[in-house]
């Protein structure tokens, strides 16, 4: 098969899933429904091997004009190239064994068929944001994850105690995705005006071929305005606190949407979008990028030291590893970005699902201070789950050591300082890590002894997944070795990458000499030893247990309440706009127009009341009138004229 | 001719009707005078202006009967056929929909709708114009909540004064042309100053109507008070009325005073935009809050218009499209809410989705469609509309871009109080298989124009040309 029927079979099978989920999947068995929905994905995830395999170059797949005016075209078409491609391997891929996790996960609820359904609907999202050829498609593919997300976050909007607040928390998160989307589009109307299209390939060749020198402000502006809808996606200051509240969805979207692929969006965004990024009045936006990052990573890392629901923790991690990855593109990293964002992909899909695996087994306890103990019961969830932390802490060799090294390596380059706090804000990953392994799975069992009779390991769907993802995220570091461990054939994946990615080729790379690589992995592999020893001591040999709300004080109240930025927020803006909203009705609607109106149209009546008198029924009265009129009209006649 | 004509039979027929058959008279009407313009569509050639009546006689005061549509009068036609027949589709299990009152109105109403825009005489324009006031105030008086009466009296004078406003205006442009068929009053030349009163006396006619800011205050009130299918003909086709008359008469008959009202209306929908939307978060009436929501709506739509280009008018036509079917929409979600519920309250809602799941499914896409989501009509419409915007002015396509932010927050609000969290009630029907087929209607209309708007820009566009150049035929400024 041609590689046009191949993209377009990718696009088609999950909405093929979802189309007949939702319509017959209500009176279909469930291992039906789900099996449907997870082989069109390991099947697009085939197809899109295929494609891999046999594709070298950059192709447009055209598929109609959405909309055609004279001044405007906007097309369904999409672009194969080594980034969407490399995208929807990791999109199809990490999303088919999620969705044969979710097959056992999910077995026990009601709305079965409607989770693959929405499942199904948001990889197709997904994949039209990754392979559309232009930023209209990619705006598409933006929006329709979101609904997605919103829809699997408020997937239980009917449980008893929990729906309402499910309710809130997904509006909260489509709501803040709003926000960044304005800063979207307008950056899309400033490249319409500037470069009078949305195709990446023209507005590429504009910048690099035919050396367009757009303004410094427009170049600012429009890379701005993009990054601002990457911090709604990516979860980024100012606009982050959504995703630690979407945790409230089920475990495998949490995995899926809000750490593998959907939050990837706006690193997707950037990298895509390298060739803006690239230009001289880019520079401002690029620092910007790199410090709220920056500030995003220490932050978010800060406030998962203290957090006590085991998902809270990994959210949280996820918001820090984007900030991690946003400072990577302000530095220009971009490739080293992408190579995290695979690895992270691996390892963090690993982490949700084996928190699912967990919550499963603990009967849907999140609260890590009633777990501990767990390795004994759940030896297959242990392990991986081992891996995963290990993973995201950087232990040596391990795929997460290899993708963070090399962002370490160009904050190195970058700034000493930047890359001492960014060392600050991967000791803390280690030690929240560490501290969550510890809890959950060391130490004595806390929770109640009903509880701890139903302990039990998942059934084989879901340690599956996680045994193959868990492989990913020990050997996923081997895509892009860096230069110290292997001489020839280093940075694989950097190549494939910059093969034929617009711009990507032109973006020289710096790399480290080995001996300073070396130095510089080996204080990486220190910190990490020191630290998981620590956190072993404290929470393994002394068997501290995390303190219960009230007992938090100082920073670690901070960390638990999130530096009380949901709290400032309410207060900034969600409080005073509904005082003006509640005010303008009453005063503004209610007193001044409505009054007014009313007295008007009250005039009107009453003015009726004065006319009726006229009519007084005698005719003498009449025909004076009419006299009047009469003369009336002539007279005026005769003074026009 | 029969255009025309058919509703109108109908309505006479429906006003004698046995009561047990009426509602199927009704329907009937409706869904004959679709077929027959669906005939017409097919026959229509974008670029051509077609004649429906020209006696080729004019009366001593100028009036020429002419009656004609070209791709947007056609458009029009279409949509008002289609709203009318889900509109009385979806009422056909209410108790309203036995009486013959209730169907011959609604048929006038489709009779002067279809007379408002295929009008090609300024006075046939206005006669329908006012035509239609009388079958929607009849069908709030005689069927809406009790305390209508003073609110629907407010209504009435409000828009009727507006409308005398366009009457002078015609007059007084009538006294320099010929006579007031469309093309004599485009081809005359004003100077600027008449061309301001001129084009005042329209806007305040249609301010009124659509509502703009802060000419609105009639709007919720009265969409509180009328039925589900009142509201639904006020939401879904009235206020249409007014956007068109903007484009086909407004904007032509005094292009001298654009540029004045240009920024003026651009302002007021701005603040409409916004004011609407902030307050439509806090009400806890939901019909109130759809009402809100519609006047933030059509804000952005005339400010959209009135940058007259072929994009903006374009984008305009698709999202007064969109606006119908997700109005409609969702004042039929409201409807069903009210009717099994006995209360339009929040505070007495909840939980309906657990008990109503194909409700829930079926506001929920309306829902989704009124945020502009993809792949729903409303997203190709604001996103062009924004960026027409966006084009005139950066900061007023940023205030207009809220419209984004806050409309996914009161529409979601809405329907979360009425469907998430535990029932607090004990039963609720679920939709009966009309209320179903007139969500699935609109739906698919609102997706395939979602996917393929290009139907719509192929079929305004020829026209759009059209008028402008006989525009420029009279040698008044064009775009």
């Amino acid at each position: 098969m041609a590689v046009d029927q191949l993209i377009v079979m990718i696009l088609a099978l999950p909405l093929l899933g979802a189309l007949i989920n939702g319509t017959i999947g209500k009176n279909l068995p469930k291992q039906i429904v789900g099996s449907i929905a997870t082989i069109v994905m390991f099947a697009a995830f085939g197809l899109a091997l295929m494609v891999f395999n046999s594709n070298h170059e950059e192709k447009i797949i055209h598929l109609f004009s959405i909309i055609n005016l004279d001044s405007l075209t906007l097309n369904a078409r999409f672009q194969v190239d080594s980034l969407s491609i490399w995208m929807t391997l990791i999109v199809t891929g990490v999303g088919s064994l999620i969705h044969l996790f979710s097959m056992g996960y999910m077995s026990h609820d009601k709305g079965y068929y409607k989770f693959f359904t929405y499942l199904n609907l948001f990889i197709f999202a997904m994949l039209i944001l990754v392979l559309g050829s232009n930023y209209f498609m990619l705006f598409f593919g933006w929006e329709g994850v979101g609904i997605c997300s919103y829809l699997l976050i408020g997937f239980h909007y009917s449980d008893e105690q929990k729906g309402m607040l499910n309710g809130l928390a997904a509006r909260k998160a489509f709501i803040m995705n709003r926000i960044g989307d304005l800063g979207l589009l307008i950056a899309l109307f400033l490249i319409l005006m500037q470069f009078g299209t949305l195709e990446y390939r023209e507005v590429a060749d504009k910048l690099l071929v035919e050396n367009m020198m757009p303004t410094t402000w427009m170049m600012f502006g429009i890379t701005l305005c993009l990054f601002i809808g990457a911090t709604g996606k990516s979860a980024q200051i100012p606009l982050f606190t959504w995703l630690p509240d979407a945790m409230a969805g089920p475990t495998p979207v949490s995995a899926l949407i809000h750490a593998a692929t959907m939050v990837t969006a706006g690193i997707f965004l950037v990298v895509r979008s390298n060739f803006m990024f690239e230009t001289p009045g880019a520079q401002a936006t690029q620092d910007i990028m790199l410090y709220v990052g920056l500030a995003t990573s220490l932050a978010a890392a800060f406030m998962a030291m203290r957090q006590n629901d085991i998902k809270k923790v990994l959210a949280y991690s996820t918001v820090s590893q984007l900030g991690l990855l946003f400072v990577a593109l302000g530095m220009g990293a971009y490739t080293a970005a992408m190579f995290h964002v695979t690895t992270h992909a691996f390892f963090k899909a690993l982490l949700f699902l084996g928190s699912g695996s967990v919550i499963h087994a603990m009967s849907d306890e999140q609260d890590i201070r009633k777990m501990g103990g767990l390795k004994k019961y759940i030896p297959i969830t242990h392990m991986t789950f081992l891996i995963g932390t290990l993973a995201i802490a950087g232990f040596p060799l391990l795929s997460g050591f290899y993708s963070k090294d090399e962002i370490l390596a160009h904050a190195v380059m970058h700034s000493p300082v930047i890359y001492g706090i960014l060392m600050v804000s991967v000791a803390m990953t280690a030690i929240y890590m560490f501290r969550l392994y510890f809890l959950t799975f060391h130490g004595s069992f806390r929770g109640s002894e009903e509880a701890k009779h139903h302990l039990h390991e998942s059934p084989k769907s879901m340690t599956i997944p996680l045994l193959v993802l868990a492989v990913l995220s020990v050997i996923g570091g081997a895509l892009n070795l860096p230069g110290v461990i292997l001489s020839k054939g280093a940075h694989w994946m950097s190549h494939f990458l910059e093969h034929n990615t617009r711009g990507l080729e032109l973006i020289e790379t710096h790399h480290l000499s080995n001996s300073q690589a070396m130095l510089l992995m080996g204080g990486a592999v220190l910190m990490t030893l020191i630290i998981l020893f620590g956190t072993f001591v404290v929470y393994v040999k002394k068997n501290s247990v995390a303190k219960a709300d009230e007992e938090l004080k100082g920073w670690e109240l901070l960390s638990n309440k999130k530096l009380y930025f949901d709290e400032i927020y309410n207060a900034l803006f969600v409080v005073p706009v509904e005082w003006i909203s509640v005010k303008s009705h009453q005063f503004i609607e209610m007193f001044i127009l409505n009054k007014s109106i009313t007295g008007f149209t009250g005039l009107i009546g009453k003015s009726g009341d004065v006319v009726r008198k006229w009519q007084t029924g005698v005719v003498s009265s009449y025909i004076l009138w009419m006299v009047v009129g009469i003369i009336g009209l002539v007279v005026y006649y005769l003074i026009k004229f | 001719m029969e255009l025309f004509v058919i509703p109108l039979i109908f309505a006479l027929v429906a006003a004698f009707a046995p009561k047990n058959v009426v509602r199927y008279v009704g329907l009937l009407g409706a869904v004959a005078s679709l077929v027959v313009t669906i005939v017409h569509a097919i026959s229509f050639a974008p670029e051509a202006t077609v004649s429906l009546v020209d006696p080729n006689y004019i009366t001593s005061f100028g009036l020429t009967f002419k009656m004609g549509y070209d791709g947007m009068g056609l458009l029009m036609v279409i949509l008002t056929n289609v709203m009318v027949t889900i509109i009385l589709l979806a009422n056909l299990n209410q108790k309203i929909a036995n009486e013959r009152s209730f169907n011959a109105m609604v048929l006038l109403m489709q009779f002067g709708l279809i007379g408002v825009f295929t009008a090609m005489d300024g006075i046939m324009f206005y006669i329908f114009w006012e035509l239609t006031l009388i079958p929607i105030f009849l069908i709030s008086w005689w069927y809406g909540a009790p305390e209508r009466k003073q609110v629907l009296v407010k209504f009435f004078i409000y828009t009727f004064v507006g409308s005398l406003a366009m009457l002078l205006s015609l007059m007084a442009l009538g006294t320099y042309a010929t006579d007031f068929s469309h093309a004599s009053l485009v081809a005359v030349t004003l100077s600027a100053k008449a061309a301001f009163w001129v084009m005042g006396g329209f806007f305040l006619a249609f301010a009124i109507k659509i509502p703009l800011f802060p000419f609105h205050t009639w709007q919720p009130s009265t969409y509180t008070v009328s039925p589900m299918a009142g509201t639904m003909l006020l939401s879904g086709l009235m206020l249409k009325m007014a956007l068109f008359g903007m484009i086909r008469w407004m904007l032509p008959l005094a292009p001298e005073a654009k540029s004045e009202m240009t920024c003026l209306v651009i302002t007021l929908g701005l603040i409409g935009i916004v004011y609407a939307a902030i307050i439509a978060i806090k009400q806890s009436d939901i019909k109130r809050v759809f009402a809100f929501a519609s006047i933030s709506h059509v804000g952005l739509i005339a400010a959209g218009i009135m940058l007259f280009t072929k994009d903006s008018l374009t984008a305009s036509f698709i999202q007064i499209i969109n606006h119908s079917l997700v109005a409609v929409g969702l004042f039929l979600a409201a409807g069903i809410l009210e009717n099994r519920l006995n209360t339009r309250e929040f505070s007495q809602m909840g939980g309906v989705a657990k008990l109503a799941p194909k409700f829930a499914f079926w506001f929920a896409v309306i829902g989704f469609a009124s945020v502009s989501v993809p792949f729903t009509s409303g997203f190709i419409g604001e996103f062009l509309l924004l960026k027409g915007l966006y084009g005139y002015n950066w900061i007023v396509g940023l205030v207009a871009g809220t419209t984004l932010v806050f409309g996914a927050v009161y529409t979601l609000r809405a329907y979360q109080l009425s469907m998430y969290g535990s029932p607090k009630i004990e039963g609720f029907k679920d939709l009966t298989w009309n209320e179903m087929l007139a969500f699935f209607i609109i739906s698919v209309i609102i997706v395939v124009l979602g996917v393929y708007p290009q139907v719509v820009i192929d079929f305004v566009g020829p026209s759009l040309d059209n008028l402008f150049n006989s525009m420029q035929a009279s040698n008044t400024l064009v775009p």
